[in-house]
């Protein structure tokens, strides 16, 4: 085997790699752009229109409380 | 499977090289890698002696007109400075342009709706500035384009020089590029771009491919007055043409391509400059790089498209419909043929025992390139071991980059949506 066919190999080689790592990393780069934050299911609260009333907290109203539990014991001494 | 049918076929031919023109499909890929082969060979040869011609010219010019104007003379230049989430390298960049050698300038930051600290760091430079007036103005985001039409509408000067937020400029560069409009019939000037930060494989083979790009191709327009692109990091225009073409659209992803296209259109000329340098910070991993080719890639076809009707009247269009397929071959004939040449060969290698073709095809591509690039180096007077990087730019990384041009090429064709994709920056100016 002389030179150049030793050369042609690498070559040979070098070229079927790459071409694999190059298809590779094109889907790496593809999913990783998938993946950003703009693309991902957005906030329904989102495009509300008018006042946006908080999603997880109900409202606080001073001395109005529907919570049993909260309620003010009678003093029975 | 054609091909594999074919194998019986050429067995008889024992390992000779023949056996590539005794099966019709064989012989029809062979002779069209055969004909890209020629026109590749004569694009060198074109550019290379329309370069050398232009550095000729840009020599003599520079000789004759040592002293361009006296200061007080000079036109003023507004430099505006699109920004999104620059906050890592506006600082140094507009510390760059305070400290430019030029008499009268005003410099215009825009930033664009960004979500970092650009708009504070760049009112804190802003206040540092000493004569030269500088602008931040901050809007709502709306792109690149948007920022360097709002910048051209608040610009005083007679000419505009458009940048980018991560550019950093040399210090004659408004000198080097004004002595140009002396010309009527310029329109607009493009500016050389560098990469600053050489500091791994990626980035030697991107450094390399600039100054290629620029020494070769870009200076070969130039002769003839013609520069298809002129780069985003540094462009001159007179304020008064990018009005008459509506500035910037924004309809395509390679703004600056589509400009350059519109004021070529209308008859305008466009010289290069290699002696103003922007030195830009590019991508340093794989993943940002192919994400940076991927948006030039269907910017470029977007902007191409735009502008096809040139593609089909050479008489109406001249040199214009040379630009357009000179283009078309450089973003789609290339990569693929390229690709087909390397699937080819290699197929043909692993059939029938014919490596030699490979390595042939591969040897003289990399000749080509090798040429190319000693040419460039010695012309920019640039750093002589980027010529090593053109044996590496053939092995491995050119591979890499056409896959990804020939996806973004399909991706374009049918239709399919796509983002900006802004890089994160690395702060290496």
């Amino acid at each position: 085997m002389d030179l150049i066919d030793i050369l042609a190999q690498v070559i040979l080689i070098t070229t079927i790699g790459t071409m694999v790592f190059g298809v590779g990393a094109y889907a790496a780069f593809k999913l990783r752009d998938r993946r950003q934050p703009g693309n991902s299911r957005s906030d329904e609260t989102m495009n509300a229109g008018g006042p946006l009333e908080p999603v997880f907290l109900e409202r606080y109203v001073p001395g109005v409380t529907t919570d049993p539990a909260a309620q003010p014991v009678p003093d029975d001494r | 499977m054609l091909l594999a049918l074919s194998y019986n076929e050429v067995q008889d031919a024992k390992g000779s090289f023949m056996i590539l023109l005794q099966n019709w499909l064989l012989a029809a890929v062979t002779l069209y890698l055969l004909f890209f082969l020629l026109l590749l060979v004569f694009r060198f040869a074109m550019l290379l002696l329309y370069s050398f011609m232009d550095h000729l010219e840009t020599v003599y010019k520079v000789r004759e007109t040592v002293e361009y104007r006296k200061d007080s003379s000079l036109p003023m230049i507004s430099l505006v400075v699109p920004a999104y989430n620059e906050g890592l390298v506006i600082q140094p960049a507009m510390r760059a342009l305070l400290a430019l050698d030029y008499p009268n300038y005003e410099i215009i930051v825009v930033d664009d709706g960004s979500t970092d600290d650009t708009y504070e760091k760049a009112m804190g430079v802003a206040h540092e500035s000493v004569g030269i007036e500088v602008r931040v103005i901050t809007k709502r985001n709306g792109g690149k384009a948007d920022a360097l039409n709002t910048g051209m509408t608040l610009a005083r000067g007679e000419f505009v020089l458009n940048m980018d937020g991560d550019t950093k400029l040399s210090r004659n560069t408004l000198r080097a590029c004004i002595r140009h409009f002396e010309n009527p019939k310029v329109g607009a000037v493009a500016g050389n771009v560098k990469v600053i930060n050489r500091e791994n494989i990626w980035t030697q083979i991107q450094a390399l491919e600039y100054v290629e790009g620029l020494a070769m191709a870009r200076k070969a327009q130039s002769f003839g007055r013609v520069v298809n692109i002129i780069p985003g990091p540094l462009g001159m225009f007179r304020k008064s043409v990018l009005q008459q073409v509506g500035g910037y659209d924004r309809d395509t992803f390679a703004e600056d391509c589509d400009l350059t296209l519109k004021l070529l259109m209308r008859g305008w000329h466009i010289e290069y400059e290699p002696a103003a340098i922007a030195w830009v910070e590019t991508p340093s991993r794989l993943l940002d790089l192919l994400q940076q080719r991927y948006r030039w890639t269907r910017g470029i076809l977007q902007a191409t498209s735009k502008h096809s009707h040139a593609l089909w009247q050479p008489r109406k269009a001249g040199i214009n419909c040379y630009i357009l397929w000179y283009m078309l071959f450089e973003g789609v004939m290339w990569p693929i043929s390229n690709l087909a040449g390397n699937l080819f060969f290699v197929f043909v290698g692993w059939q029938y025992g014919l490596t030699q073709l490979l390595f042939f095809w591969w040897l003289q591509l990399t000749v080509l390139d090798v040429v190319a690039a000693a040419y460039c180096v010695v012309i920019e007077e640039e750093d002589p071991s980027l010529i090593f990087f053109s044996v590496l730019f053939r092995v491995f990384y050119i591979n890499i980059i056409d896959i990804s041009k020939f996806f973004a090429s399909i991706e374009e064709w049918r239709g399919k949506a796509m983002t900006w994709g802004k890089l994160e920056r690395e702060g290496k100016l």
